[in-house]
């Protein structure tokens, strides 16, 4: 729940043009420091100033966002599952495993794409159907 | 017939030569079960169905817009469905565990009121189906019957592994394997039971589908 003072004053810190996409995106004025960015391209932002569980949020860099963009060390920090951030914190931060593409995957969820998954069934089915066969005329 | 015999043929030709399982066999001899290899299984010929030809067709999302028409009913489209997407009314079929952590959902901490939805307990006033739990084989009668009471435009999200696919229960005489035999669903939740927040990307996944949903366009190329 926002005020119209909290969203003028955020309004004024953080000035029109990011005032209006945080709108579009959050729904809120947000005004923090800038913690980091993955690389995906998102940014992390922190306030301590707010409520708690307010204090963290992301501006994602895609416009058809989704939760599973966030890098999985930033996703334990905008969790609160821990205090550092991994710009801080070396065991959080990404490093590429050998068996991993050396490509960043963008689209981590494959619903409403060809790779989203189709029930199927590996058992024999109970009834067949008739399969007309013509034996070859010799 | 003639294709699946031709087919065994390939899979003997292609299986690996017995020589390599040598070393194991004196292991394999204690088992009283004759040693059977994956590849020489045959596969079904017949799954009940008759057999067809694999087409691509392209799916909703990936046919791009052409015309000033089609764009004009865009707009009208995605105020559909912006309005469809932002006022979600799930029918709670809650049967087992799953169903408390979609209780959870509703609770203060992810909120499920600031997205609209709203849980009601009558399925002729919904538009989503939560099929959260075990579906058993006495239940599925009624989940069908709740179904097909509401309205047309509707949505089954089916959360956890036992909706999914039997999960735990899945060699149960009792148990529907995946409620996917019973109802059409839109989006499986994976978990067992899957957090609140998982049930919420599911949600989030399933709003992502319904703005991809083109109803007025549809009817215009028809």
């Amino acid at each position: 729940m926002s005020t119209i003072t909290r969203t003028l004053r955020n309004l004024w810190k953080v000035g029109v043009k990011d005032a209006w996409h945080q709108m579009q995106y959050i729904g809120d004025t947000k005004a923090g420091t800038l913690i980091g960015t993955d690389r995906f391209g998102n940014k992390y932002f922190e306030d301590t100033e707010e409520l708690p569980l307010r204090t963290r949020w992301v501006d994602y860099k895609v416009h058809d966002y989704d939760a599973a963009q966030i890098e999985p060390g930033w996703h334990a920090w905008i969790s609160y599952s821990v205090d550092k951030p991994p710009t801080q914190d070396s065991v959080l931060a990404y490093k590429r495993r050998e068996w991993e593409d050396t490509d960043a995957k963008t689209i981590p969820n494959y619903t409403l794409t060809r790779g989203a998954y189709k029930p199927y069934n590996t058992t024999k089915a109970k009834v067949t159907a008739w399969e007309p066969v013509a034996a070859a005329r010799k | 017939m003639l294709a699946t015999s031709r087919r065994t043929a390939a899979l003997a030709l292609r299986a690996k030569p017995t020589t390599y399982i040598v070393p194991l066999q004196s292991v394999a001899s204690i088992s009283t079960t004759p040693k059977k290899d994956a590849t020489s299984v045959t596969p079904h010929s017949s799954t009940g169905l008759a057999h067809r030809e694999r087409k691509e067709v392209p799916l909703p999302s990936q046919v791009p817009k052409k015309g000033v028409m089609q764009y004009a009913l865009t707009t009208l489209d995605q105020i559909t469905n912006w309005a469809r997407q932002s006022s979600l009314w799930p029918m709670t079929f809650g049967l087992a565990c799953c169903a408390v952590e979609m209780m959870h959902l509703s609770t203060p901490r992810y909120d499920q009121d600031r997205l609209g939805i709203i849980f009601r307990a009558s399925p002729r006033q919904s538009d989503v189906m939560i099929v959260a739990g075990t579906l058993t084989n006495k239940m599925a009668p009624a989940l069908r019957q709740v179904y097909d009471q509401m309205p047309e435009p509707r949505w089954v999200v089916s959360m956890g592994s036992c909706a999914n696919g039997g999960g735990y229960y899945h060699y149960s005489y009792s148990v529907v394997r995946g409620c996917d035999r019973i109802v059409p669903v839109d989006v499986y939740v994976p978990g067992c039971p899957p957090t609140s927040e998982a049930l919420m990307y599911g949600i989030f996944q399933l709003q992502r589908k319904m703005r991809e949903t083109r109803i007025t366009r549809m009817w215009y190329r028809k």
